[in-house]
């Protein structure tokens, strides 16, 4: 059973997605919890079954779909997306577990394990196309939960959400029509095979044109700024759990993304447009930094500051180095963890009091003290402080972008200035002070119900912080394949200059330690 | 060794959890207790480690765990207990066991007593990681750990907005300083490839100039934060909003320490780049200086006594910066223990009187509280350098050093500092404890503290009257075998003498004087319309300036990205491109509302146009390539 653990993995939640439709709506819930952990636990044996020392895919299943034009149902994780999909699995289980009173449960159950299926699937697809159709289903379920379940504005913002990242998606795809007519040209056969397209050293002036149409696709899903509009609307209208997934999986399609297809096939252009990349996600970082610093409903400040992490996260994957796309790989996950968790947070009191204003509350910290501490842990790790999860991602892809450039590394590490001023300002806003409306006296502090996804998601945050080695270091075995393949390829000089070769770098400090 | 080592680190964190585990719920005397106790036990064994290290010399060093390791980095959860370490290990173990005893007398009345004593122990933990860390991340955590600690007790009384707006103020402010030491730390790693002392140190010798200075510059930058030197200074004062025990430890004995230990233990780099550490030297005399003269006016008990610290960590620096490191750690030592009892004293005087702060309100209370009174004026006697008390031994060597080493400008500033210092702690306890009872008209009833909050504080006033004489020579022998031993001796015996005895009569006219002008607490208007005055009293108008042109810009700013720019532009472009499409959409069907003669008509008019087309590109070709 284990040849096709990644095919399981895909369709199983979406088989028990359409048997929900039948199952009692009673029952619905512990059946989702059932299916949900039973997809979990299965993802849990993926990692047990994996293996670190392995240089390359594993798992990997292939299975002609269209042989004429080479396109296969290609599956295979490495450490990079073995970790996305455990965390997509874990998210959809707890997200389940901890759902409230919802109307029509079971149609959110049933989309609920809809996108779980869609977002393994983009995780373990090697094949463009089956990369690209899982990309765009993903977007179906997330209309549906915004458009469904959302606030006033719903309809608008899943359209927007909806148009905006499928435009950027159509070029993408264009991009990747192309590049398997290049390597028609170029060898004769069809392939949309990604480890038949890493084969393939592209001349720079195509890898610029390339990266460029892959680049419209990913970051208008990241996203990055000046594309990242979409984000508050679906935010702010989505319900909690839309909230907790958009943010802890899908917005890492785009850098995984990066990741998987931009930096091994193109690593000429990722060098020439590191500079200009670097600078967006200055932008990112601080000014959608400041954007949060001014806004008054506390979901919104978690938006941005999602916006603002995933600054960090690009500016990581563009140093190029193994410090520094270890460190964005490993922030994914850590940005997955806070975010999610800072969504659940926020739905935790949207629940009770039906608003998100910070001017409605105040003083929590007295009434709420469990509440008020569990978040005061999410915020230090969202903050970055050291043992927490959040700063190792956040060390490394810093570390790692100094070596490219220490003037834009300035300016990016103000993420963790303007990070806290945001946070402690909301925080203090929201807990702190006397309580000072009637209706906050008596708010009950967090439920069990509730407990069931933030306990987890807390524990995790000082686990990984603490000893990250267990996520650490397979996915650095897996960045440094990606890395030497970067060197190995890269046609100009000042590509191979950029991305040292991770094997050389590590003998020649073997022997300097010695000295 | 290594059993003690662990247990000093870990028992610190063991108190804190359980005392974590009743933080929301009401005042259990235990947990005060068991935190003490933890707290006491990694005060014995950081004893014994320094009873080994005074044996052999040996430092211990384990590798606990890997913490973080990729590519070629590798950061290890490693500790190491050598000369230098284990007096800090002392000094913030001594001074956390006194506090935390102390603590429950003083937070006997408080509903959150056991998040109060959590909070404690994990700022000893984090303290504790900072100071014993075998390279420069772990270091790392500790010092992003005691801030957080710090921004929690600050804003404990998290009801206050002044109490939660300075914790804000000191995390921010610290935050600032902390990217600057995070780039000294990337410095450290790709210019020597670890952030390991034992390997980067050695490597430092290899690096060019310039490099070594940007990462000396960098790093110190990050201590500045911690140890609020100008212009990083401003959240100590404010604080003070926390509660006293807490600015006792935290405040004035072992966080704002850390980065005069930070300088202290990179002394490798700083050896190599004299340059910054006379720089590091000019702005400690400035701080000294500048804080000492705030002292002067203020008439809010905690806030003299946190200038005070931040003039005497000005003191620190100046030794630490003129590579006299093993006279800054004395220093550190001695004035960890004379500001905490001078702090731990202020709270017996502040619970006796209600909260209040301005001295000018109390007066007489000798009477009522004469332990606390006699606690408080020989710390107050150490602070101010009188022979044989603590202080005499410990900042009379940075006068020498600066004096030795030739920069009789930072002697200078040092000295009158010193006259400045005596007058303000003496004004200080003259209007405390001496003169008329004049808190009688505000109705305060002052009592003495429990008996065994006094008992707790004794440690530290011995301390501070025999930790001068006592220990100088074993410690110097100690630290010496890892710090540069350079020992700054007077060539003339009767320059030695002159210059003691100079000072030391200055510093007792100086005590006298403020005894005689403050007994009577008379406020003396003339000097307070002046401009001086105002200037001092509104802290030279920094906080104004910060305020003003920093914190309400960065507000306005934030404002305008999001109304104007990100709402305005960003998005309305988007919205207007997605417009553009819809309306010609809506426009242009029309044109095809099933009427045969009005396509017919658009037909004809779309071959004209491709017709047009066709002959302009034929013409336009050849023209160009013709």
């Amino acid at each position: 059973m284990f040849d096709n653990i990644l095919t399981i993995l895909i369709f199983f939640p979406a088989l028990a997605a359409m048997l929900g439709f039948v199952v009692d709506k009673g029952s619905i819930r512990s059946y989702g919890v059932s299916v949900a952990a039973v997809e979990f636990i299965l993802s849990l044996v993926l990692w047990y079954m994996y293996d670190p020392n392995v240089v390359g895919m594993q798992f990997m299943e292939s299975v002609p779909l269209i042989p004429s034009f080479g396109i296969s149902y290609l599956l295979g994780i490495d450490a990079i997306s073995l970790f996305i999909i455990i965390l997509a699995t874990f998210f959809t289980m707890i997200g389940i577990a901890s759902l409230g009173e919802t109307k029509n449960i079971k149609n959110m159950i049933v989309t609920l394990l809809f996108l779980e299926m869609t977002m393994v699937g983009v995780f373990s697809a090697l094949d463009a196309i089956v990369f690209y159709v899982f990309w765009e289903l993903s977007l179906v379920p997330m209309l549906y939960l915004i458009g469904a379940w959302g606030g006033p504005k719903r309809i608008y913002a899943s359209i927007k959400f909806f148009l905006y990242t499928f435009t950027g998606s159509l070029i993408m795809l264009v991009g990747m029509l192309f590049m398997a007519y290049y390597y028609n040209q170029a060898t004769g056969t069809w392939s949309f095979s990604i480890l038949e397209w890493y084969r393939l050293v592209l001349p720079e002036n195509m890898q610029l044109w390339l990266f460029a149409a892959f680049f419209m696709g990913f970051a208008i899903k990241v996203p990055m700024f000046p594309f990242h509009t979409w984000l508050p609307y679906a935010h702010g209208q989505a319900p909690t759990i839309g909230s907790v997934i958009l943010a802890a999986i899908l917005l890492k399609m785009g850098t995984y993304a990066f990741v998987r297809f931009s930096l091994p096939m193109f690593p000429d252009a990722s060098v020439f447009f590191m500079i200009p990349i670097a600078v967006i996600a200055i932008i990112m970082i601080i000014y959608t930094a400041m954007v949060a610093y001014a806004q008054e409903d506390i979901k919104q400040v978690v938006a941005y500051s999602s916006v603002s992490h995933m600054g960090v996260i690009i500016l990581g994957t563009f140093a190029l180095n193994v410090e520094g796309i270890s460190g964005s790989v490993f922030l994914m996950i850590a940005h997955g963890v806070v975010s999610g968790a800072l969504f659940f947070l926020v739905g935790v009191i949207y629940d009770r009091r039906h608003t998100k204003l910070m001017s409605e509350f105040g003083g929590l910290a007295q009434v709420m003290p469990r509440y008020a501490t569990i978040f005061g842990i999410i915020m230090m790790a969202s903050v970055g402080l050291p043992l927490t999860i959040n700063f190792v991602g956040e060390f490394l892809s810093l570390l790692g972008f100094y070596k490219q450039s220490h003037i834009l590394t300035l300016l990016a590490g103000t993420a963790i200035i303007v990070g806290a001023i945001y946070m402690l300002t909301a925080y203090k806003k929201a807990f702190f002070g006397e309580v000072t409306k009637e209706e906050n006296k008596n708010l009950p502090d967090v439920n069990r119900r509730e407990l069931v996804a933030l306990i987890p998601l807390v524990i995790i945050t000082v686990w990984l912080g603490v000893y990250p080695k267990p996520v650490l270091g397979p996915i650095n075995n897996s960045v440094e394949a990606i890395v030497s393949l970067m060197h190995e390829k890269a046609v100009t000089q000042d590509a191979k200059d950029r991305i040292p070769n991770p094997m050389v770098a590590k003998i020649s400090t073997q022997n300097g330690g010695t000295h | 060794m290594e059993f003690y080592l662990y247990l000093a680190l870990f028992s610190p964190l063991v108190g804190s959890l359980i005392a974590g585990l009743f933080g929301a719920s009401k005042k259990t005397l235990f947990t005060g207790l068991i935190t003490s106790a933890l707290i006491f036990t990694s005060f014995v064994s950081s004893f014994m480690l320094l009873l080994h290290i005074l044996g052999d010399g040996e430092p211990v060093h384990v590798e606990m765990m890997t913490w973080i390791a990729t590519g070629n980095l590798y950061i290890p959860f490693g500790f190491i207990v050598d000369q230098v370490s284990v007096v800090m290990m002392m000094v913030v173990s001594l001074v956390s066991t006194v506090v935390h005893v102390y603590s429950i007398g003083y937070m006997d009345h408080d509903k959150s007593f056991n998040r109060f004593f959590s909070y404690l122990s994990a700022f000893v933990f984090s303290m504790m990681v900072l100071v014993m860390s075998d390279n420069f991340l772990g270091l790392f955590i500790g010092w992003e750990g005691v801030g957080l600690c710090s921004w929690l007790l600050i804003g404990f009384w998290y009801h206050k907005e002044s109490a939660t707006w300075a914790a804000n103020e000191a995390f921010i402010m610290n935050r600032i300083a902390d990217l600057a030491m995070l780039i000294g730390i990337f410095l450290v790693y790709w210019n020597t490839g670890s952030l390991q002392y034992h390997i980067a140190f050695p490597a430092f010798a290899t690096l060019d100039s310039s490099t070594l200075l940007m990462i000396g510059i960098f790093l110190f930058i990050g201590a500045m934060g911690k140890s609020a030197q100008f212009p990083l200074h401003t959240w100590l004062a404010d604080a003070m909003e926390g509660p006293t025990p807490v600015s006792a430890l935290i405040h004035a004995a072992t966080m704002v320490t850390a980065g005069v230990y930070l300088v202290v233990r990179a002394n490798p780099l700083y050896d190599l780049i004299p340059d910054v550490g006379y720089f590091i030297a000019s702005l400690g005399a400035f701080v000294a200086m500048f804080a000492a003269s705030m002292a002067l006016v203020n008439r809010d008990m905690k806030r003299i006594i946190a200038y005070s610290t931040l003039s005497q960590l000005g003191y620190m620096f100046v030794a630490a910066g003129l590579g006299a490191y093993w006279v800054a750690l004395f220093h550190l030592m001695a004035h960890a223990f004379f500001k905490a009892l001078l702090f731990l004293g202020a709270g017996n005087v502040m619970h006796a009187m209600d909260d209040e702060l301005d001295p000018f309100k109390m007066g007489g209370l000798k009477k009522s509280m004469k332990w606390t009174w006699i606690m408080m004026t020989l710390a107050s006697v150490a602070l101010a350098g009188i022979w044989p008390l603590a202080g005499f031994f410990s900042k009379d060597l940075i006068l020498e050093a600066a004096f030795v080493e030739h920069h009789y400008v930072l002697y200078t500033i040092l000295l009158v500092t010193a006259f400045m210092t005596a007058f303000y702690s003496f004004r200080l306890v003259s209007l405390i404890f001496h003169g008329k009872e004049r808190h009688k008209e505000y109705g305060f009833h002052p009592h003495e503290a429990y008996k065994f909050v006094l008992i707790a504080m004794s440690p530290l006033a011995i301390l501070a009257v025999v930790a001068g004489f006592l220990f100088k020579g074993s410690y110097i022998e100690m630290v010496t075998t890892l710090l540069p031993a350079t020992e700054y001796h007077l060539h003339s015996e009767t320059t030695f003498w002159i210059m003691n005895i100079g000072t030391q009569l200055a510093v007792g006219f100086s005590i006298a004087f403020a005894y005689m002008k403050y007994e009577n607490a008379k406020i003396d208007k003339k000097v307070e319309s002046g401009f001086l005055y105002k200037l001092l009293i509104n802290q030279y108008y920094i906080p104004y300036f910060y305020e003003e042109y920093l914190t309400k810009p960065y507000r306005e700013l934030s404002s305008v990205a999001w109304k104007h720019v990100d709402l305005k532009v960003v998005d309305a472009t988007v919205d207007m491109i997605a417009n553009i499409f819809y309306e010609t959409g809506e426009k242009t069907h029309v044109m095809q509302d099933g009427n045969l003669s009005t396509m017919l008509r658009w037909m004809v008019a779309g071959t004209a146009l491709l017709l047009v087309l066709a002959v302009a590109f034929t013409v336009g070709y050849s023209v160009l390539v013709g």
